[in-house]
């Protein structure tokens, strides 16, 4: 028996598993037969922005397949090219291997930064952002720094295992990998800077209310992160989990162009994610897409000595990126179906389809979000269902109820 | 040389003012890298006495304020002189005679005057930057300069005008008020810098031994010589840019044999990319000598009670000590493009700016005991040095960016800087009980260390001179 047909084997052992955790994990909520009613969204969001919001996203949508060309080129390079770096690495074979992962997504990050101050151009224009061009830059060597430490770990762990137990590295890999995501989400909560409580009793004790009716066991911590020096666009997320999950709703959802409903749809929204562990399914899914890109740098970086060789890395980072490219509207979906979950929980918090609805129109009118865009670019680009979907969900919840 | 021009004063009561010795002449200029032709503007060590008279010492800075304030105005002069020279020299290509004296006269008494203050030098220095002081600013006359860096003086000694103002600051610019007066305030570049923190410890030192600390006083002559380079380009008298290489004083700087030494084979080359993304690469370092230190830092206080009973530092620890103090020292000397190479995380030796650390030897009860607080003062001067370096780290980054080198003068002084930090860590965690040398000079003496700042040796070198 070959090498090859031995991991086939492996394989076709492996993927039943991995389709049916795959399918544990996305199991939701929502009404398997829930139909969504047709929404006419230039009537429920007027005509004029709906126009505006698409003229507003195009130059989205190019510039990220732009910015995607030329990240994949310049990795492409480095791959084929990045190992004349090896010189300017006075540190030991995982140490140069750490500069060389580092140095491909600063490169990364480098081929990125037009498009960013591309992107703040655009949203400045638009008046939906209000951050400074300098701010952009150098405000993102921190966050940089951070990411830097977290792939040299990363490829430390990786390394060290490739050079320890040869071709298996891939699967403790893998779960180094997704332990590490993990950590990171454990922490996140403790990233957020200039943020306050919340001082408002009455969206307090509807949140206490909404995580009773959803099964939490403990209050989650709700701050308010001030953001309104910088952007006019109108927000909220969830983070941490066990321990350390928190909400963080922007300033700038609290300024008083919403009403108390439907800031409560918002939290009620915030706290669904923790109620259906969302986030720990994130990290359930990305273990699940670690193994195979895992067991795929296995195969691609052979021949440059494997993974233990610090030679492989820049090849490494072109393989995984492209392989997480290819990904991003599987990771899309995933993404769409927790939100939509979320917002059917919501539903059944708040039983105010009204309120979600005025968030979504808000949030159109704040974020100059498309409510409709076409479905190629959902498919590529939303992490939310589009808001007119996102309606079509309260006006099909209200027709279920008796 | 000819008699400066400008006010003549006669120095107080009870002074005693230099006179040249009767041999005096400039002297030779530092040996020049190859392809450099020799330093036009040098700083001379002519006294290397290093006895301090008390009295003087306790009383200088009062001795100083007439010498401080003639300083202040001509400065004055000098800036507002300075414009007009600036026309001329963009006009004819050089400066006038009568200006080179002028000018001449104002950077060799800026030297004599910072020199004085920061015992340095002993004694009172004339009031017309006459030569032949103690230690004193040779400069050459003055040869035809490129016009298109007489228009942007200013803007080329900007960067050497920031590192002076770390170092010595012998660059005193005075501005234009937004009041009445035309001339009231004066934006010393001096300010707390290297040569502050030498002449406040400078001071101690002689009044409880009457003597300078040699290394000391070497590192203010080192600054006081960057210093009058500067001043002297900003003032055209040479359009050569100032050299921050220890080397360039004279006579040559000589440290002696420290446990803590440093090797420099950095061939100066910089990979741009590796340049501009220095900060982010720094991180995980800087995460993990986080860590590490965090350990020896409660590792410490074990080893100074082993260090007090066992009259020295049982070889693991020193080992984990002096891995420490070199993977420190090799991240330091990446983290300011004082070398070039990512260095390894575990202080392994053979990066090209390394500290050597010699093995455990017997270590003074007396100076282990009470070690924390005989450290302050090298903590201190090692904390300006770290400033002087993180402003050096700037300037060479920018310089690396355009040109992929790192400038030769900057790289030494770093690695002096990164030496003494060193130093001063291995002396605060017991891996050695010599005390750190401030010299930035990087050539190695024979004569050994001494184990605290009152009692630095005397170096062949200033023998020699």
């Amino acid at each position: 028996v070959s090498r090859t047909q031995r991991w086939l084997v492996v394989g076709a052992l492996l993927a039943p598993l991995w389709a049916l955790a795959a399918w544990r994990i996305g199991q939701d909520v929502v009404p398997g037969d829930l139909r969504l009613p047709g929404v006419d969204a230039r009537k429920v969001f007027g005509g004029s922005l709906i126009d505006d919001a698409a003229r507003y996203e195009r130059f989205f949508y190019v510039a990220w397949v732009v910015e995607q060309i030329v990240r994949v080129t310049v990795l492409w390079l480095y791959a084929r090219k990045g190992v004349r770096f090896l010189r300017d690495s006075a540190a030991g074979p995982i140490g140069t291997g750490v500069l060389l992962g580092m140095l491909g997504l600063g490169l990364t990050w480098l081929s990125g930064l037009p498009f960013s101050v591309a992107r703040l151009w655009w949203e400045r224009r638009h008046g939906v952002s209000e951050m400074g061009y300098p701010e952009a830059v150098v405000g993102n060597w921190i966050a940089l720094g951070a990411t830097f430490v977290w792939i040299s770990f990363a490829l430390l762990v990786v390394m060290f295992l490739a050079r320890t137990i040869g071709d298996f590295w891939w699967i403790p890999g893998a779960a180094v990998f997704t332990g590490l995501v993990a950590l990171f989400l454990l922490v996140s909560p403790y990233f957020a800077t200039e943020t306050r409580s919340l001082d408002d009793p009455k969206l307090e004790a509807a949140a206490q209310r909404y995580e009773r009716q959803q099964g939490v066991g403990e209050d989650i911590p709700i701050l308010v992160e001030e953001v309104s020096a910088d952007t006019t666009d109108a927000n909220a997320y969830a983070t941490g989990f066990g321990p350390t999950r928190k909400i963080f709703l922007w300033d700038t959802l609290l300024d008083g162009r919403f009403t108390i409903e439907e800031e409560q749809a918002v939290v009620a929204h915030e706290i669904a994610h923790h109620s259906s562990d969302h986030l720990l399914e994130g990290v359930a899914w990305f273990g699940l897409f670690a193994l195979p890109s895992s067991y795929l740098l296995l195969l691609v970086t052979r021949r440059r000595g494997g993974m233990g060789a610090p030679e492989a890395v820049p090849l490494a980072l072109f393989v995984t990126v492209v392989f997480y490219l290819a990904l991003t509207p599987v990771q899309n979906l995933i993404s769409r179906r927790a939100e939509a979950e979320a917002d059917w929980k919501t539903l059944e918090s708040t039983r105010d389809p009204a309120a979600l609805r005025g968030v979504m129109v808000g949030f159109a009118e704040t974020s100059l979000a498309n409510p409709d865009p076409p479905g190629w670019a959902s498919w590529l680009f939303d992490t939310h269902p589009p808001l007119a979907r996102r309606i079509a969900m309260a006006e099909a919840w209200q027709a279920r109820q008796p | 040389m000819e008699t400066p021009s400008g006010p003549s004063f006669d120095p107080p009561e009870g002074s005693i003012p230099w006179d040249p010795p009767s041999d005096w002449a400039p002297s030779p200029s530092p040996p020049a890298a190859p392809g450099e032709s020799p330093r036009p503007v040098r700083v001379v060590v002519l006294d290397p006495d290093l006895h301090r008279n008390r009295w003087t010492v306790v009383v200088r800075l009062i001795l100083a304020i007439p010498l401080v304030i003639w300083l202040g105005l001509w400065s004055a002069m000098a800036l507002l002189i300075s414009v007009i020279s600036w026309v001329i020299v963009l006009i004819r290509g050089r400066l006038p005679e009568s200006l080179v004296d002028f000018f001449t006269a104002y950077v060799r008494f800026s030297a004599h005057v910072n020199a004085y203050l920061s015992f340095a030098a002993d004694r009172y220095p004339s009031f017309v930057g006459k030569p032949g002081y103690a230690v004193d600013v040779e400069i050459d006359p003055p040869s035809p300069q490129r016009r298109w860096t007489v228009a942007i003086r200013l803007l080329l000694a900007a960067p050497a005008l920031v590192f002076s103002s770390t170092l010595a600051g012998s660059v005193s610019v005075p501005l234009p008020s937004s009041g009445d007066s035309a001339v009231s305030t004066v934006l010393d570049l001096s300010g707390g810098g290297i040569l502050f923190v030498v002449a406040v410890f400078g001071w101690f030192v002689c009044l409880v031994r009457g003597r300078m600390a040699a290394g000391m006083r070497d590192l203010a002559v080192y600054a006081l010589g960057y210093g009058a380079q500067v001043t002297a380009y900003l003032f055209f008298l040479t359009d050569r840019y100032p050299s921050a290489d220890p080397a360039c004083v004279l006579p040559p700087l000589r440290v002696p044999r420290h446990a803590i030494r440093a090797t420099n084979d950095d061939d100066l080359r910089r990979t741009r990319l590796l340049t501009l993304l220095r900060l982010p690469l720094c991180f995980p370092h800087l995460v993990w000598l986080s860590l590490w230190s965090a350990v020896v830092v409660v590792v410490s206080p074990f080893a100074w009670v082993i260090v007090l009973l066992l009259g020295r530092l049982p070889r693991p620890l020193h080992r984990f000590f002096s891995a420490w103090i070199r993977a420190w020292a090799q991240f330091a000397a990446f983290a300011t493009l004082v070398a070039g190479p990512f260095p390894g995380f575990v202080g392994a030796p053979g990066y090209p700016v390394d500290s050597h650390v010699d093995g455990p030897t017997a270590q003074h009860r007396a100076v282990t005991l009470f070690r924390l607080v005989l450290a302050i003062p090298a903590l201190m001067l090692a904390s300006v040095y770290s400033t002087a370096l993180t402003i050096l780290a700037v300037l060479v980054w920018f310089a690396a960016l355009v040109t992929g080198r790192a400038p030769s003068g900057l790289q030494a002084f770093g690695v002096a800087a990164v030496r003494y930090q060193a130093q001063a860590y291995a002396y605060l965690f017991f891996v050695t009980d010599r005390y750190p040398y401030a010299s930035p000079g990087l050539d190695e003496d024979e004569v050994p260390a001494a184990a605290s700042l009152f009692g630095e040796p005397e170096l062949t070198a200033a023998a020699a001179a």
